[in-house]
């Protein structure tokens, strides 16, 4: 009785122990809103659009398990040339997944760095004009090419 | 016998681990009656994967057990090379072991830390948990762009080749990893308080374990050396070599100890196969087409028990009926039968030590 | 009369500032044990934070849940409250620094502390909701039974100094702290147990248990209300230890440093452990801390003060 007490004691000074050790140990995290840690090169953030090489293929919507993008059309007058008329991302459907990125055979479509996805609006979350070049402005850290 | 008292466990509640309902009869302190109710996270994933094919399915495997996406990615894949009979070069099998061991250790990190959570140990040993899984979702964050949901695995390889100095930092992990297992060993493992709390709680014998197919380290806490990894090699278990802990009396603590020597043994597989990588192209496209027929069944070894994926295809681009077995489901089964007669905080003990994920449950 | 208005005013002052800082100090040190960096926003790492929260609480909506036992509910924060303060008149400082020297000042807080289980119980009971309940039964239960080591451990502390004055415990420590004689080490040690257990920290915080019954008799009150129950709390802990002082280390006793300092040191210091433990252990389960009171503390304490008692005898 006497020796589970004293073994029971000296289990929890152990746990004493590790704590105190870790008290001194510099903290792990960061002091957020005013560092910011950089994200990976291959970090899949918001879905983002070169309008200019985007060679209207339909793979990357295709792709999307969600579709969360929609594209559309139309051909000028030459019949030849096609151009965007509307390119619109969901960014409530996506999971970002990145296939339309991995799929994109001109680059043209990625997933951007941007990771603090939150917006004012739902329905300006809905219908993300990739068209657009300040598409991602509205966010602090949000970048846009 | 009073009158019973009915608690209402959940959908919010700290310790339930997500949106489990647990319908508790209680008499005072004693719950008498336990019955668990699911489908608040209901997603119905099996439909979802007749309407994709079977690349776009990838993504929805890794919200099935959101904390061992890899091992899940993994799962499936197999189980779509198996259908369609796709070639895997040796690379990527070993990239995916070398991955998916890597996620069942911070698995079962989240696991002991939840636990020690459930039994009070306020916050610190959770912290402690995720600190250390953090250095492996960034080291996944840098392989595969994600940090919860990795989507890394492809049918026939994997998304992208590991980046350079990735085996520097998997060998500085489990040399860092196995100094902090010292460390668990002295905050939780032979305190007194947690021992008091987890010995003898929640008895899962053998007969029960089998009768509910519970699998996993809950399986192997009661005393059954059971583990797909050694009984049916997939992928490239078959070339490492190591052990399968195994519990002795199948209570709480056996539970959380089983799942700490794996953490260790995972890491014994990772070293192993860190020094063996092949050279190669591991980097299947994501534009290729599948088409097939078939049925295919595949079983893998999943942090939390035997996930399984029943394929039936008839020559679509996507599957007919895509089966899930998911393990905790199974294992949650038995939380009725292991709580009877406990106390509510030993309740909460027995379900903190089935470590249960309701992404995979409720599917 | 103005004097001891004036005096309560400075109780009622400390008792706001010593609960802010308590509560900045646990967000301190859990966030170090836990590798992480606490409060960083408002104020120097975050000094003002307690200041925010309180002006957060006091602005938040006073909520009445539907179907509450409207008085016990209501009167339980002030139950709660009220002992604290009381608590503090006989608590010294320093040689001056007392508001009032009860000659049974150690009976007089034991006494006055243990009230606030009953404001405990009635807001498990008035709330009307299932966890309340358990936490509040729990609470009575545990805090009942923990009071007969803590008052027999204080007991001998008593029998030592032959007076029930805190002045008096203090001065008949001049000579040596009464924790450096063996036998009141392991009445400190019972003491400081039970007294954990008495204000409802980890080990014994199962009244609360977050992990079992969400927030334990205080899961309903929201505003204010919960800000008392808060500031009980963390001043329950802070006398406990100003009492731990007091009776066993010394009391406001040191060299160089004036007594006020050293009292608040030593009370601080005994805060900041209970703090750390608290970010250490597991909870024990209701079965198992009876047992330790009734089997392990209360026999411990008995034959302590049975074997050194005759000794003090003799």
């Amino acid at each position: 009785m006497m020796i589970r007490l004293f073994t029971g004691f000296y289990s929890i000074l152990k746990g004493f122990k590790v704590t105190f050790k870790n008290m001194l140990k510099k903290p792990v995290t960061l002091n957020y809103p005013i560092v910011k840690k950089p994200m990976t090169d291959r970090f899949r953030g918001m879905v983002d659009l070169v309008p200019e090489k985007c060679v209207i293929c339909y793979q990357c919507i295709k792709i999307c398990p969600t579709a969360a993008l929609e594209l559309e059309h139309k051909v000028l007058e030459d019949n030849k040339t096609k151009t965007i008329t509307k390119f619109v991302f969901n960014g409530e459907l996506c999971c970002f997944c990145g296939f339309c990125g991995e799929i994109c055979p001109t680059d043209a479509i990625f997933l951007n760095k941007m990771y603090e996805v939150s917006y004012f609006a739902h329905k300006d979350l809905l219908t993300i004009d990739l068209m657009r070049k300040d598409k991602y402005k509205h966010v602090d850290g949000g970048e846009s090419s | 016998m009073g009158e019973l008292l009915t608690v209402n466990m959940g959908p919010q509640h700290p310790s339930t681990h997500g949106v489990l309902y647990l319908e508790l009869k209680m008499d005072g302190e004693i719950v008498v009656d336990c019955k668990p109710h699911l489908g608040y996270l209901h997603r119905s994933i099996e439909k979802i994967a007749e309407n994709r094919t079977y690349t776009q399915f990838i993504p929805f495997t890794d919200r099935l057990d959101y904390l061992a996406s890899m091992n899940n990615n993994l799962g499936y894949c197999l189980a779509v090379e198996k259908l369609l009979n796709i070639a895997v070069p040796d690379r990527a099998q070993y990239l995916r072991v070398i991955i998916a061991e890597l996620n069942r250790a911070v698995s079962h990190l989240v696991a002991i830390g939840t636990f020690a959570q459930d039994l009070g140990a306020y916050a610190t040993p959770l912290f402690y948990a995720f600190r250390d899984r953090e250095k492996i979702v960034d080291l996944f964050d840098s392989i595969c762009g994600g940090r919860l949901t990795y989507n890394y695995m492809r049918i026939g390889g994997v998304s992208a080749d590991i980046p350079a100095r990735t085996e520097q930092i998997i060998k500085d992990f489990i040399a860092y990893e196995r100094k902090q297992l010292i460390e668990y060993n002295e905050l939780l493992t032979y305190n007194v308080i947690f021992l008091a709390r987890s010995k003898n709680i929640g008895i899962l014998s053998k007969e029960v374990a089998r009768s509910y197919s519970v699998t996993g380290p809950m399986l192997r806490a009661s005393g059954i050396k059971w583990d797909i990894r050694k009984e049916e090699p997939y992928s490239m278990y078959d070339k490492f070599d190591f052990d399968v802990p195994v519990g002795a009396n199948g209570d709480s603590w056996d539970r959380f100890k089983v799942r700490l020597d794996e953490i260790s043994q995972s890491l014994r597989i990772v070293e192993q196969a860190i020094g063996g990588i092949p050279e190669g192209n591991p980097v299947s496209k994501v534009n290729r087409v599948f088409r097939g027929t078939g049925e295919a069944y595949v079983r893998t070894e999943n942090p939390r028990g035997e996930l399984g994926f029943y394929l039936v295809a008839e020559g679509g681009f996507n599957p007919t009926r895509c089966k899930i077995r998911s393990p905790s489901f199974s294992n949650l089964g038995a939380l009725s039968e292991l709580v009877k007669g406990l106390n509510i905080s030993d309740a909460v003990c027995v379900l903190g030590s089935m470590d249960i994920v309701m992404g995979e449950i409720d599917r | 009369m103005s004097v001891i208005f004036l005096k309560g005013l400075a109780v009622l002052g400390f008792i706001a500032v010593s609960a802010m800082f308590s509560i900045w100090l646990e967000r301190k040190i859990s966030a170090w044990i836990q590798n992480r960096m606490g409060p960083m926003m408002t104020g120097f790492h975050g000094t003002l934070q307690p200041v925010a929260d309180t002006i957060k609480l006091l602005l938040k909506e006073d909520i009445v849940p539907k179907g509450v036992d409207f008085l016990s509910w209501w009167l339980a924060p002030f139950f709660v409250t009220v002992p604290v303060v009381m608590a503090f008149l006989v608590i010294p400082f320093s040689s001056k620094w007392i508001a009032l020297d009860l000659n049974v000042g150690v009976l007089y807080v034991c006494s006055v502390t243990s009230i606030c289980v009953l404001g405990i119980f009635m807001a498990g009971w008035g709330s009307n909701n299932k966890y309340s309940l358990l936490g509040g039964m729990r609470s009575a239960a545990q805090i009942i039974s923990y009071e007969v080591p803590l008052l027999l451990s204080v007991l001998l502390v008593v029998m030592q100094s032959g007076t029930m004055s805190m002045q008096g415990i203090v001065a008949a420590q001049e000579h040596g702290w009464f924790i450096l004689k063996p036998h009141l080490t392991l009445a400190f040690l019972i003491y400081f147990i039970s007294a954990t257990a008495e204000v409802n920290r980890v080990p014994f915080d199962i009244p609360e248990a977050e992990s079992e019954l969400v927030a334990g008799y205080h899961t309903e009150y929201s505003g204010m209300k919960f800000a008392m129950f808060f500031v009980a709390e963390y001043t329950n802990m802070f006398i406990i230890s100003a009492i731990a002082t007091t009776l066993f280390l010394g009391g406001w006793q040191g060299p160089f440093l004036p007594g006020l300092v050293w009292f608040l040191l030593k009370s601080y210091g005994l805060v900041a452990f209970l703090m750390w433990m608290r970010w250490t252990l597991p909870r024990v389960r209701m079965d198992q801390m009876m047992s330790f009171a009734w089997k392990v503390l209360t026999p411990m304490a008995l034959l302590n003060l049975l074997i050194s008692g005759w000794f003090m005898v003799k």
